[in-house]
């Protein structure tokens, strides 16, 4: 089976609306980025803190009913935990904070506590302690993942320099911030919020695109080897990009598949991770073909090099 | 092809050395919770074996311990009061990040609490000891021989005053009058002595009661576990306390050590002057001695080298004493100056992993105030189990779905693609195992993603294939030039994502690492899957008409 025999598109033609088309989508994702910094966004109780209650059911109950209970009141993100202790049926409940801190902690008590007790019907829950509690991703914890990315970043960028050419690692790592900011912009436009997975999915979407645009970069320094007396750059990026495309796609594909399945079957908590990456996986195939070796074509007419 | 034959072995090895792993995982959820039950109550020792052995799920999945820690910031000024639980946090995530692969949750709760959730773990004791020590490093001089005598002496005549069966005898003068300072003036005190031990003729009985306990070994006394109890009464009675000399201290070692057949424990008389602290340390780290003791090496700031240099200088021959939390860890006697670079012995029964443990709290340095446990309880998982239910459910979906999307497109190749797929799995199962990696449920659907981009390098192979097909080369000489060709592709795409890896494991903590440890695992299997094994698999065919790609 083959979805694309041998094409000859001219994507580094299409370049100028490609290039409109991610502008929107990087002002977008500095937009997102800018409110996330400035406390705009919604965070979760990874980053923002929140209120946990305590309290004891009547009845026993399973951690899953009182998730659902708590979801078709509005607390979808709740981390609900039994606890073995001297009580039973005893209830940990954590919800971040209200929008901007607004609600005080018991009034989100009484809003739990009225919740649980109409969710879960002749089961009554009665509260024990209310109590702030901070994030769970400290913000020492936040810069020091800051650094270890960044550092990341600066070696992925020596290996691509001393592996390729300087313009190649420029251009993987520019389509590569354009894809994580894209999806951080499309995921605020979609009002998910920031938590510890979407981080996770982040980076994960960092990893893979850069190893699409990375297998497309070792098609043009093939080819440049092969043809470069025969063809000028652009013939030369346009063929690498179509003979790259089929693996391009069928990867891709397979990645959705699993992302689908994620969304779709693994249940609420892996909801946002899921679609997270599916965001990514379309926004770092199209980045592939129509922003990353763009890049090294509009960087080579003006100061053409003549790649070894 | 003979280069083949030891590729072959090691694949077999690997597969082997996976399933070694993983079967204790294997076991452990195949088991019923009766015979779980039944298994601990009958084999306590091959129970903990088995769940230490087997793949642990997180806080999500399974559930775990969680401990509420309150910072006690009484002893803090108000500027010091403020920062305290942020710093206590810190330290204690630092302590817990060094369980591994831990994914654990930790929190602050009010004003002075601490929340710190750990994922179904084999060793809560461990657990409770690493988070909620205070971890003050302390050097103190060991007392002389001589006034430690005299002053055990001086305390036993008080003690036999104390004693409750002293209550039978009628004594005159039960107050004993607190000495400020025995060793101030020795000749009066011998005199002291001199004068007491002839009233206390009158009641020998008395006259041991904490003596009768002790055996001295020229540094320390030495107590039978047994005895502890009642010892510790004693040196931790007020009249008793108030009778020490101003400069001197009583502190027991950290845990028992078997002294000929029995379990004793150390008890010291320790100046009470603070030669050194923890707050010099730079670096800790465990380590064995020549004598395969577990030990700790440390190293000192300049100035704290300088301080420790003039201290043991000064004390050669001497036992100095290395207290944690107030209790004495050792006692070794100072051979030569020592200056920024040293070795804490542990005393007693201690293993490798005292040593570790103490290593980690040194590193992650001392909480800016004492904490207590205040809450200390198992937790059940926070997802219900339609969510488990779920993740398993989507693995398996997920895998049929690719598997059978490329045997439709790539025909046999495809095949060959899913049984790497299979190992890959397999593979990054038993790593996640063999390093006490914990499972959650976002980690099933890292997993998942993970099947969706382990067919890439077979994916790149395959289509390089296809282009030699086309231009009709003969099959064996296809597959070589697939390989060979996608060699660049697939070792500059992977290796990009495995220095990322190595960076945020090196530089990362936490969630981080956790993160960088399976993407990094990941990345290696994938690559020695997809480079030698479909490789293997596909010279079988070498020999066929056509490749069916």
């Amino acid at each position: 089976m083959q979805f694309l025999s041998k094409t000859n598109f001219d994507f580094i033609a299409m370049r100028k609306v490609s290039w409109a088309i991610s502008a929107v989508l990087i002002v977008l994702g500095i937009v997102a980025l800018f409110m996330i910094v400035f406390g705009n966004a919604s965070l979760s109780i990874d980053f923002a803190g929140g209120t946990e209650i305590q309290g004891s059911f009547a009845n026993p109950v399973e951690a899953g009913t009182v998730r659902s209970a708590l979801a078709s009141a509005g607390f979808a993100d709740a981390t609900i935990q039994a606890i073995q202790g001297s009580t039973p049926n005893l209830f940990n409940v954590r919800v971040k904070s209200a929008s901007g801190g607004s609600e005080s902690e018991s009034t989100v008590a009484e809003r739990l506590r009225d919740a649980l007790n109409k969710g879960i019907p002749g089961n009554s829950f009665k509260l024990d302690s209310v109590q702030e509690v901070g994030p769970t991703i400290g913000a020492e914890l936040r810069t020091q993942a800051q650094i270890a990315m960044a550092i990341a970043l600066v070696g992925i960028l020596v290996y691509i320099w001393v592996r390729f050419d300087f313009r190649f690692s420029v251009a993987a790592t520019v389509a590569t911030f354009h894809d994580v900011l894209a999806v951080l912009g499309l995921m605020f436009i979609l009002q998910r919020e920031m938590s510890m997975l979407i981080l996770t999915a982040l980076m994960t979407i960092a990893g893979y695109t850069i190893n699409d645009k990375i297998i497309v970069f070792d098609r043009i320094r093939e080819h440049l080897r092969v043809f470069r007396k025969k063809s000028d750059f652009v013939t030369v990026v346009n063929g690498a990009i179509n003979q790259t495309l089929s693996r391009t796609i069928i990867t891709s594909l397979t990645v959705v598949m699993a992302s689908l399945v994620i969304l779709f079957v693994c249940g609420p908590v892996v909801r946002d991770f899921a679609l997270a990456l599916l965001i990514g996986v379309v926004v770092g195939t199209y980045s592939s073909i129509f922003v990353a070796a763009p890049i090294l074509v509009e960087w080579e007419a003006r100061r053409p090099k003549r790649f070894k | 092809m003979r280069g083949d034959t030891w590729k072959i072995v090691l694949t077999i090895v690997l597969i082997i050395a996976a399933i070694f792993y993983l079967w204790p995982t294997f076991q452990w959820f195949t088991m019923s919770a009766s015979d779980r039950t039944a298994m601990q109550q009958n084999n306590p020792d091959a129970f903990a074996n088995l769940q230490k052995k087997a793949l642990k799920l997180g806080l999500d999945l399974q559930g775990g311990m969680r401990v509420v820690l309150e910072v006690d910031k009484s002893q803090l000024d108000d500027n010091a009061k403020q920062d305290a639980r942020d710093r206590a946090l810190e330290i204690i995530r630092n302590r817990v990040d060094q369980f591994g692969v831990a994914e654990p949750v930790i929190q602050a709760q009010g004003s002075d609490r601490i929340v710190v959730e750990l994922p179904a773990l084999q060793d809560p004791e461990r657990a409770r000891n690493l988070i909620g020590k205070t971890a003050l490093l302390e050097f103190r001089l060991v007392e002389s021989p001589e006034n430690s005598d005299l002053l055990i002496k001086r305390l036993d005549q008080i003690a036999g005053k104390l004693s409750p069966d002293a209550a039978k005898t009628p004594t005159a003068d039960t107050a004993a009058t607190p000495f400020a300072d025995p060793f101030a003036d020795t000749t009066k005190l011998a005199a002291d002595t001199t004068k007491d031990t002839t009233a206390a003729l009158a009641n020998t009985d008395q006259s041991n009661v904490l003596t009768q306990y002790l055996d001295f070994n020229g540094v320390a006394y030495q107590v039978t576990e047994e005895d502890y109890a009642a010892v510790d009464r004693i040196v931790n009675n007020p009249e008793i306390k108030a009778a020490l000399p101003a400069d001197v201290e009583l502190a027991w070692a950290i845990r028992p050590e078997m002294i000929n057949g029995r379990q004793r424990r150390q008890l010291y008389i320790l100046k009470k002057k603070v030669e050194l602290t923890g707050a010099h340390l730079k670096a800790a780290n465990p380590n064995y001695d020549q004598f395969h003791k577990p030990v700790v090496d440390f190293e000192l700031d300049r100035e704290g080298g300088e301080i420790f240099g003039k201290l043991t200088g000064a004390n050669i021959n001497k036992p100095l004493a290395i207290l944690l939390d107030g209790r004495v860890e050792s006692a070794p006697n100072i051979r030569s100056k020592i200056r920024d670079r040293g070795q804490i012995t542990l005393g007693g029964n201690a293993t490798f992993f005292d040593a570790k443990d103490m290593a980690t709290i040194l590193r992650a340095g001392a909480l800016p105030a004492p904490v207590k446990i205040v809450e200390n309880n198992v937790i059940g998982p926070t997802l219900g189990k339609d969510s488990v239910d779920a993740g398993i459910n989507g693995l398996l979906i997920s895998f049929i779905v690719v598997a059978a999307f490329m045997i439709i497109y790539y025909k046999l190749a495809g095949v060959v693609a899913d049984i790497v797929l299979f190992l890959n799995i397999l593979f990054l199962l038993a790593v996640m195992a063999a390093l006490g990696a914990t499972l959650t449920l976002p980690g099933i659907a890292g997993i998942i993603l993970t099947i969706g981009m382990a067919v890439d390098a077979n994916v790149l192979i395959f289509e390089r294939m296809r282009e030699e097909v086309r231009t009709g080369k003969k099959v064996a000489a296809c597959i070589e030039a697939g390989y060979e060709r996608a060699l660049a592709s697939i070792v500059d795409s992977n290796l990009t994502t495995l220095i990322a890896a190595g960076v945020l494991y090196y530089f990362g903590t936490g969630p981080i690492r956790g993160f960088a440890v399976t993407l990094g695992a990941g990345i290696i299997i994938s690559m020695y899957t997809a480079l030698v094994v479909s490789k293997l698999i596909l010279h079988t065919r070498r020999n066929a008409a056509t490749l069916s790609v």
